[in-house]
């Protein structure tokens, strides 16, 4: 990794971020700051997973929400839980670590289902069939009450992670009256973040990685040169899929319940703007965007009171979306590459 | 199934008109632009913020009370208003990222920003709560085999002719000429003397000021909120697409049909008890249309892959 002056401009800005954390808080801003970094976790990972999809292989995805929801409640449903309106209560249950693979898998899978057919249009058509099955999905999962709880959502899952708790975590979190169940989340989504880079960084170099490029930069010259990039293609989609169901699996246990009102279209697009912040196919450009993103949410409650005297929790969201909103624009027309994507590897255009 | 025809065909009314003001805009600018549900509301909400009662404090943080003008005035002025946004959108916004030479993908997403912003700004400066128009309550009547109220048929009338007076300007008007002349190619329709930014800039001023219409017809039907227009954005796309993305007499029947299939469904055998999911058949049908038809019902074959 070279030092280069985006580098150190980005780097600058998560401290100035953290720093800003500190400043504005004079009650608990370390609460505060573990608070948005899980959440910075969480989505930073869901981030890189459509940053394979776009950044890496041009592929307009906005259905990013039902991949996570997909691997949330694949693996809630497998380890013990209780779900719906009477909360029926599931006690048996499948290992933890393979209910997560299976719901990663699951996710994968749904990538594939909605790729299989979807690979084949353009770009803008892509966005609008992907925001559609996303739509879909959310409505079915609200709707099959007696699997998924319906808009009852599912309870009572947290217990199957938070039994693997370590000891050390319970020291350092009382010292600081923190929340230790959502310390232990936020660590562990970003352990997955550098394990989920380091893989990825191999791949990427490797000839996959590179034909994949390939496929963002000229599907022809890939198809004369014999690849499959309709393969390729489905290829990117799953992986980023799968990425995406770890991400909605944290979200799960973070939120310590699971609802349908999560895996609306604004996450996706929650995730989008960490993606272009952070830089459109730059690997580890969404973990600072996420972070910077996490800082500007958390602090727009300050910036609301300046406008509200006394401002309610409609306002408070009122004021971060349009905020996301303004974010998305003035980078989408000002800096499309973010903080360290290149500009010549966008895809802006459909071809 | 008879009962929910009065109901698909006035959603159907709604989306169709939306449609086609969505289409006429692809059509010439190739954007697809997901902030079509903000001006939808934003008819709405002026129309209401216009005609509420004066004594009532319902917009705007409750600082400022209602104009309390006629309702039949409102409307038209909301209509209006719209149409100076869309126009404001493309000289502000969308003309200096074309001249820039913004991509197309580019400008999707900004259009996607663009909407999340004006939606919130709904929410926070105009109305977090649902509103209604100040109108009587009236009773349903039978109109041939349907019933409706007679607001409502009024509403459907209303959308027929204003689908006709479309039809017929965009056929037998020169600008309307000139607009479908810049659809089918822009390179040519400016080699003949078309100057295609004036051009743009009315396809956008009429597009949304259909579209504030569209906000107005589901508000007297529905209710105004903030959120109204993205909550049947998609099914708005899935009209268009179903049919024929960029041709407006496939949005016009295209809409209808959706609306019709999302009320009818209800009533399916299978869909009992999940009303909820009826959404779901009419995005269902879209991407089918999209895979198996891509230039949907009335559309010409383009290249979408």
């Amino acid at each position: 990794m070279k030092l280069s002056i985006k580098w150190l401009v980005t780097i600058l800005i998560t401290i100035f971020s953290i720093y800003l954390v500190f400043a504005l808080n004079d009650e608990g801003p370390l609460r505060i700051l573990f608070n948005l970094l899980t959440f910075a976790g969480i989505y930073g990972l869901a981030a890189i997973g459509l940053n394979v999809h776009f950044g890496l292989t041009g592929l307009l995805n906005f259905g990013h929400a039902s991949f996570m929801g997909v691997g949330a409640y694949v693996t809630l449903l497998l380890i013990p839980h209780a779900a719906g309106r009477e909360g029926e209560i599931t006690e048996s249950g499948l290992p933890f670590l393979l209910a997560v693979f299976i719901g990663v898998i699951a996710a994968s899978l749904f990538g594939l289902l909605l790729g299989l057919p979807a690979i084949r249009l353009r770009g803008d058509y892509l966005a609008i069939v992907t925001i559609a099955a996303a739509e879909i999905f959310r409505l079915l999962v609200r709707d099959l009450e007696s699997i998924t709880g319906g808009v009852y959502g599912i309870i009572n899952f947290s217990d199957s992670l938070q039994k693997y708790r370590p000891i050390f975590l319970e020291n350092f979190v009382s010292n600081y009256e923190l929340n230790p169940s959502q310390i232990w989340v936020g660590l562990l989504s970003w352990i997955s973040i550098l394990f989920v880079l380091l893989i990825l960084r191999r791949l990427t170099n490797s000839p996959w990685g590179r034909a994949l490029r390939a496929v963002r930069e000229d599907e022809d010259a890939v198809r004369a040169l014999g690849k499959n990039a309709v393969w390729l293609k489905l290829q990117s989609f799953m992986l980023g899929a799968g990425i995406a169901g770890l991400a909605g699996v944290f979200l799960a246990f973070n939120y310590g319940s699971l609802q349908t009102t999560t895996f609306v279209p604004l996450l996706t697009f929650y995730v989008w703007a960490i993606m272009i912040l952070g830089g459109v196919g730059s690997l580890s450009g969404p973990i600072f965007g996420s972070i910077i993103f996490w800082v500007i949410i958390s602090e727009t409650d300050k910036l609301a009171s300046l406008i509200f005297e006394n401002a309610n929790g409609q306002q408070l969201a009122g004021v971060r979306f349009v905020l996301v909103g303004l974010l998305i624009m003035i980078l989408m027309i000002f800096r499309p590459s973010g903080l360290l994507g290149k500009k010549e590897e966008l895809l802006l255009n459909v071809k | 199934m008879i009962d929910q025809l009065g109901n698909g065909l006035l959603l159907g009314i709604i989306i169709s008109v939306a449609s086609v003001a969505l289409s006429l805009l692809y059509g010439v600018t190739r954007i697809v632009n997901f902030a079509h549900g903000e001006i939808i509301a934003l008819g709405a909400i002026v129309t209401l913020f216009l005609s509420g009662p004066v004594d009532s404090k319902i917009l705007f943080l409750e600082r400022f009370s209602p104009l309390g003008i006629s309702f039949a005035v409102s409307a038209i002025i909301g209509v209006i208003l719209c149409g100076v946004f869309g126009g404001l959108l493309e000289l502000l916004l969308f003309r200096p990222l074309r001249k820039a030479e913004v991509g197309n993908i580019a400008v999707l997403v900004v259009t996607i920003g663009l909407s999340i912003f004006i939606r919130h700004l709904y929410l926070l400066f105009a109305t977090g709560r649902v509103q209604n128009f100040p109108l009587d309550l009236e009773r349903r009547q039978t109109y041939l085999f349907i019933e409706m109220t007679p607001r409502n048929f009024k509403v459907l009338i209303a959308g027929l002719i204003v689908m006709i007076i479309i039809g017929l300007f965009l056929t037998f008007t020169r600008i309307g000429k000139a607009m479908r002349a810049v659809r089918d190619s822009g390179e040519l329709a400016s080699v003949s003397g078309i100057n295609s930014d004036n051009i743009i800039l009315f396809t956008w001023i009429s597009s949304s000021m259909l579209a504030g219409l569209a906000g107005i017809f589901q508000a007297i039907i529905n209710d105004v909120r903030y959120n109204m227009g993205f909550l049947i954005l998609l099914l708005i796309f899935a009209g268009t697409v179903l049919g024929g993305i960029g041709t407006s007499f496939g949005a016009m029947v295209g809409g209808l049909l959706i609306g019709i299939f999302v009320q009818v469904s209800v009533a399916l055998p299978f869909m009992e008890g999940h009303t909820e999911a009826k959404n779901a058949v009419a995005l269902a049908i879209m991407i089918l249309i999209l895979l198996f038809r891509p230039q949907g019902i009335f559309g010409q074959k383009e290249r979408i892959s």
